[in-house]
C-alpha cells in the first residue's frame, strides 16, 4: 500500500528507503531520451506552496513534476518573515478549492507539512520545514552517495557546519544511518546540540580530529547567516579558519580522496575555499542533477487520497 | 433542602479519610460522625464507598475576560470549575485589557457576582499592561480585595522593577506570584530544550531559563521581605531551588500543575499542540522529581493554570499555536486517577494542596467537613468513571489532552451552602 | 492449474518466433525491444538465436510502468525498472517482444514509451503466447503459440533468468474479480 505523503525520512523503513533509491535510477534514464517526459502523472496537478524563498529546490520540484506530465501550479504565498494569523486551516481551505493532487510545501515552521497533510486528501511532499526535515534532499544525497560508493554500509560520512539549525543535517544523517553508514557531526560547540542526535553519531568540535576519524565523505552544510539572531560564533572569518575547508585542509582532503558534498547554495570563503568547486571528487553538481530524478521517484511513489485526512 | 450523606468517608488534610455520615441543615454542617440518624425532611444520599471531600480551590486560572471571550468567560469558566469540584478560583490578569487598574477589577468582580455561582477572585498585574516598565494601579486594586500581583504569562524581566514593586506592595500585605523564565533564553517558547525539540526541529526553552528566574525572584523577595509565590514549576531543579530557599527561611510558596506531574515532552509526539504550554512539559525525571516534591511538601499547592484556547487556534503549526491547556474540569479526577488510585499519595494530600492551602494563600479559611462549618464540599465516587467528552465540558474550550478519555473517579455532587451546585445523576 | 508449455515447448516457440521475425525483416536491420518483465528475457533468447544465425540487429528493453493507462486506479504504483534504448529509434525497424499478448494495453503503453525515444519507420509485434481477449485494435505480427483462455483465467509464465525455471501454466479462475 503506497503512502499518501512524504514528510520525513525518520518514518521510512530501510526497505522503503532502498525502494525509493532504486526508483530514482530509472528516472535518471528518462533524461537521456529525446522526449524527456513520461505520462505517469498526466492530468494530475502539483501545487507548489513555498513559504520560504528557494530557487533550486523549487525549480527541481517543478522540473520533476513537469517531466511526469503533471500540471504545476505555483501558489503565490507571502515570503516575508512571520505569517501569524494564517492558520493551517486557512491554508488548507484555499488548497481544497484548487483540487490539487500533490502539494509540495516548504515552510519555516517545523511540522507545517504534517499539519497540512492531516487536513487534506492530497499527497503532501515536504520540501523543507523549519529545522525539522528535508527528506527529498536526503534522498538525493543517498542516491548520489550510492553512485560513487555502491556499498556504503560501514563507510563514514562527516557532516560539518550548523547542525543545530539544519534540517538537512537531520534528514541526511538519518538516511545515511538507515543505509548502515557511520555518521559524525563536526561544528562549533554552540551549533552542535548535546541532546538529540542519535547515540551512534560521533561528535567533533575539532576539524583535524574529525579528519583523523577517517571519513570517506565530507558533507558541508551552508552556514545560515540569515537565520542567526544571536551570535553563535565570533565571525565568518573565524568560522572559516576553524571549521571551514581551508586551502590547507583541502590539500589533505584531496590527498585522501575524500568526497565532498554540499546541499547548496555554497558560501565560498565560509564553509569552503574556492578550490573545492573544481575538485574532481566534489559531488555537488551530481547532487543537483540527481535532485530531479529523486523528486520524480518520490512523486511517482505516492498515492493521493489514501489513508486519513481531508474532507471530500 | 437538607442533606444527609450516609455511609461514606470524610476526606481531610490531616490524615486519611474517616468513616462518617455528614448531615447538612440549612447550608451548615450539623453533624459528622458514624450513625447520624436521618432527620425528617432531609434528603438522604447513599454515600457508601464514596467520599465527602472539602471542595477544591484553584489559585491559577485564565478566564479570558475581558477581551478573549471566544475562548472562555467568567460564566463558562466558573461552571467549568463547579464541574471539576472547584468552588473558588483566582483569575489571572493577562486579559485584554489587562487587569491592572481598579476599574477593570471592579467591572470583573461585579460581573462575577452576577453570573458566577461560586466566588471568583482576581489577581492584578505587577506592571501596567504587563509591559514590565511602569507599575500597575496597585492600591486601587488592593482596595477592591486584590492580594496577588502577577504579570503571569510573562516574567517581570527587569529585576529592578520587580524589586521596587515588592518593596512597595508587600507593605500592604500583598504578595507576588511569579511566572519564571529568562526571555532571552526561551526562544519561541514552544517546548523544552531536549531530545524532542531536536527531533521536531524547534528551538526549545532550556530548563535553566525557568530555574534562573525562580532563584532570582526568590532572592529579590528575600532581600525585600516580600512573599513570593512561584507559579507552575516545571523543572525538578527549579523545585530544588524553592526547597533550598524554604530551608533558609525565605517567604516563598510554590505551586505545581497536574499536567507537569502527569505528562512529559515525549507526549508531544508528532507536533501535538495539546501538549504545548508554558512552561513546557519537561522530562520523565522532572515528573518524578515534582511528584516527590509534592509529597514532601516543597509544593504548597496544586493549581491548574487553566488556559482555554479555541480549537481553531490550537490547530495551527506547533510554534504558532498558543500555549496552554484547560484544567479545571479534569484536575481532581486526573489527580485521583494517576496518583490516589495508583497509591502515590492519599486524599489528605489532595485536600491539603488543592483545597486548604490555596484558600490560605488568598487569606481565606479552608472548608473542612466539620460540625459548625458552612457546607462547601463535593461527593466523590472512587468506583465511578468520568469520560471527558465534548458534551461533558462546561468550558468554552476543549484544549485538553484528556478530551474523550475515560479516567477513574467521578464527582457526583457539589454542595455550597444551601445550594446543590452539581448533581451528576446516573 | 495446468502446465500448458514446458521447457521444450517454450524453446520451440522461441525458435518459431525467431524464424518468423527473420523472414519478416525484409532485409532491414531490425531492433529487438523486449518489454519488461519477461518480454525482455524472451527478447534476449530471440537475439541470441539471431546472433547464432549471423543476423545483425539492435537490442533494447522498455519498462512501461510510467505509460500504463491504469496508474490512477492502482493502490500502489508498480515498481519501476530501467529502460535501455540506446540505438537510434528514428527510422528504425522495431520488433517489440513480449511474453503474453492479452488485452493489448501493455503494447499501447509500449508504443507510447517507444515514441518518446524517436520516430520508428515500422513497429512489429512478436509475442511468445497470444491468449486472446483483445480490448484494443492491436495484433501480433509474430506469434510463438496461441492458447485459448477465458477472460478471468491467469496465464503464469516463468522464465529461467527471471523466475529460475521455464514453464507456462494456465490457472482457471471461476470467481471473477
Amino acid at each position: 500500500m503506497a503512502r499518501k505523503d512524504f514528510l520525513d525520512i525518520a518514518s521510512l523503513t530501510r526497505e522503503e528507503v532502498h525502494h525509493l533509491l532504486e526508483q530514482a535510477a530509472p528516472f535518471k534514464e528518462v533524461f537521456t531520451r529525446s522526449v524527456k517526459k513520461v505520462p505517469a502523472l498526466k492530468g494530475k496537478s502539483v501545487l507548489m506552496l513555498f513559504y520560504e524563498p528557494s530557487t533550486r529546490t523549487h525549480s527541481s520540484f517543478e522540473v520533476a513534476a513537469k517531466r511526469l506530465s503533471a500540471d504545476v501550479i505555483d501558489l503565490d504565498v507571502p515570503h516575508s518573515s512571520v505569517v501569524k494569523g494564517e492558520t493551517v486551516k486557512d491554508t488548507v481551505d484555499t488548497l481544497q478549492a484548487m483540487r490539487a493532487d500533490y502539494i509540495v510545501v516548504r515552510h519555516k515552521m517545523s511540522g507545517m507539512p504534517l499539519a497540512i497533510a492531516r487536513q487534506t486528501k492530497a499527497s503532501v511532499v515536504n520540501a523543507g520545514d523549519g529545522a525539522h526535515a528535508h527528506p527529498t534532499q536526503a534522498l538525493l544525497d543517498a542516491f548520489t552517495l550510492k553512485e560513487v560508493i555502491p556499498e556504503p554500509a560501514g563507510r563514514k560520512v562527516l557532516i560539518a557546519g550548523d547542525i543545530l539549525h539544519s534540517r538537512v543535517a537531520r534528514s541526511t544523517s538519518t538516511v545515511f544511518r538507515k543505509m548502515g553508514v557511520e555518521v559524525g557531526f563536526l561544528g562549533p560547540g554552540s551549533l552542535l546540540p548535546r541532546k538529540g542526535p542519535a547515540e551512534g553519531i560521533r561528535r567533533f568540535t575539532d576539524f583535524e580530529e574529525a579528519l583523523g576519524w577517517g571519513p570517506d565523505v565530507l558533507y558541508l552544510l551552508r552556514v545560515q547567516m540569515e537565520r542567526l539572531e544571536v551570535q553563535y560564533f565570533p565571525s565568518v572569518h573565524e568560522y572559516h579558519r576553524v571549521y571551514g575547508v581551508t586551502q590547507e585542509r583541502f590539500a589533505r582532503v584531496a590527498g585522501e580522496g575524500i568526497y565532498i558534498m554540499h546541499p547548496g547554495p555554497v558560501n565560498r570563503g565560509v564553509e569552503l575555499c574556492h578550490e573545492v568547486m573544481d575538485y574532481e571528487r566534489s559531488l555537488i553538481n551530481q547532487q543537483v542533477e540527481n535532485g530531479i530524478a529523486a523528486r520524480m521517484a518520490v512523486l511517482y511513489s505516492l498515492k493521493p487520497g489514501t489513508g486519513e485526512g481531508g474532507e471530500e | 433542602m437538607d442533606l444527609l450523606f450516609a455511609g461514606g468517608e470524610v476526606a481531610r488534610e490531616d490524615g486519611p479519610p474517616v468513616r462518617a455520615d455528614v448531615w447538612i441543615e440549612d447550608g451548615v454542617i450539623r453533624a459528622v460522625g458514624e450513625g447520624v440518624p436521618a432527620p425528617a425532611g432531609a434528603r438522604v444520599i447513599a454515600a457508601e464507598g464514596m467520599l465527602v471531600v472539602p471542595a477544591m480551590f484553584d489559585a491559577h486560572v485564565h478566564f479570558r475576560e475581558p477581551g478573549q471571550e471566544e475562548k472562555e468567560d467568567i460564566a463558562h469558566g466558573s461552571e467549568a470549575a463547579v464541574n471539576g469540584g472547584v468552588t473558588g478560583v483566582v483569575m489571572m490578569p493577562n486579559t485584554s485589557p489587562p487587569i491592572d487598574t481598579a476599574a477593570v477589577v471592579r467591572m470583573l468582580l461585579d460581573k462575577a457576582r452576577e453570573v458566577a455561582r461560586i466566588p471568583v477572585y482576581t489577581a492584578g498585574c505587577v506592571t501596567r499592561g504587563r509591559d514590565g516598565a511602569e507599575l500597575a494601579g496597585i492600591d486601587g486594586m488592593r482596595q477592591l480585595g486584590v492580594r496577588m500581583l502577577t504579570d503571569d504569562g510573562e516574567p517581570v524581566a527587569n529585576p529592578a522593577v520587580l524589586r521596587y514593586a515588592m518593596e512597595y506592595a508587600s507593605e500592604f500585605g500583598m504578595f507576588f506570584a511569579s511566572h519564571c523564565e529568562v526571555l532571552e533564553l526561551s526562544g519561541p517558547r514552544a517546548l523544552n530544550e531536549g531530545l524532542v525539540s531536536y527531533r521536531l526541529g524547534i528551538k526549545g526553552s532550556p530548563a535553566c531559563s525557568e530555574e534562573i528566574c525562580i532563584d532570582r525572584d526568590i532572592r529579590l523577595a528575600h532581600a525585600t521581605g516580600a512573599h513570593v509565590h512561584i507559579q507552575h514549576v516545571s523543572s525538578g531543579l527549579g523545585m530544588e531551588t524553592v526547597r533550598w530557599w524554604k530551608e533558609r527561611g525565605a517567604r516563598v510558596t510554590a505551586e505545581v500543575s497536574p499536567h507537569h506531574l502527569i505528562f512529559c515532552e515525549d507526549d508531544i509526539g508528532e507536533y501535538d499542540t495539546r501538549f504545548k504550554m508554558n512552561p513546557p512539559l519537561r522530562t520523565r525525571d522532572d515528573n518524578a522529581a515534582l511528584l516527590e516534591g509534592l509529597k514532601e511538601g516543597v509544593f504548597d499547592l496544586i493549581a491548574t493554570d487553566h488556559a482555554p484556547h479555541t480549537e481553531f487556534e490550537k490547530a495551527q503549526d506547533f510554534v504558532s499555536a498558543p500555549n496552554g491547556i484547560t484544567g479545571l474540569e479534569t484536575a481532581l479526577v486526573s489527580l485521583f486517577h494517576h496518583f490516589v488510585a495508583a497509591g502515590e499519595f492519599g486524599w489528605d494530600l489532595l485536600v491539603k494542596r488543592y483545597s486548604a492551602e490555596p484558600r490560605r494563600l488568598m487569606g481565606l479559611d479552608p472548608v473542612p467537613v466539620e460540625e459548625g462549618r458552612r457546607a462547601d464540599l463535593l461527593l466523590f465516587d472512587p468506583a465511578g468513571e468520568t469520560t471527558f467528552s465534548r458534551d461533558f465540558m462546561k468550558s468554552k474550550s476543549i484544549n485538553t489532552p484528556f478530551l474523550d478519555r475515560t479516567l477513574k473517579g467521578r464527582i457526583e455532587m457539589v454542595v455550597r451552602g444551601r445550594d446543590v451546585l452539581l448533581e451528576r445523576g446516573p | 492449474m495446468a502446465v500448458i508449455l514446458d521447457e521444450a515447448a517454450i524453446a520451440r516457440a522461441v525458435e518459431s518466433l525467431t524464424d518468423q521475425i527473420r523472414e519478416g525483416a525484409g532485409g532491414h536491420r531490425i531492433a529487438i525491444v523486449g518489454i519488461r518483465s519477461r518480454g525482455d528475457e524472451v527478447a534476449e533468447r530471440v537475439c541470441h538465436a539471431l546472433a547464432a544465425g549471423g543476423v545483425a540487429h539492435d537490442y533494447g528493453m522498455l519498462d512501461i510502468s510510467l505509460y500504463r493507462d491504469d496508474l490512477a486506479h492502482l493502490a500502489e504504483n508498480p515498481k519501476l525498472q530501467e529502460s535501455e534504448v540506446t540505438f537510434q529509434v528514428d527510422g528504425a525497424h522495431v520488433v517489440l517482444v513480449d511474453d503474453v499478448l492479452f488485452t493489448g494495453r501493455t503494447i499501447r503503453a509500449a508504443l507510447g514509451a517507444l515514441w518518446d525515444y524517436g520516430r520508428p519507420a515500422r513497429v512489429a509485434l512478436a509475442v511468445l503466447i497470444d491468449r486472446g481477449h483483445r480490448e484494443l485494435p492491436i495484433h501480433a505480427d509474430y506469434t510463438g503459440a496461441t492458447i485459448e483462455t477465458e477472460r478471468m483465467d491467469h496465464i503464469l509464465v516463468r522464465l529461467k533468468n527471471t523466475d529460475g525455471e521455464d514453464g507456462v501454466e494456465l490457472v482457471r479462475n471461476s470467481h471473477p474479480g
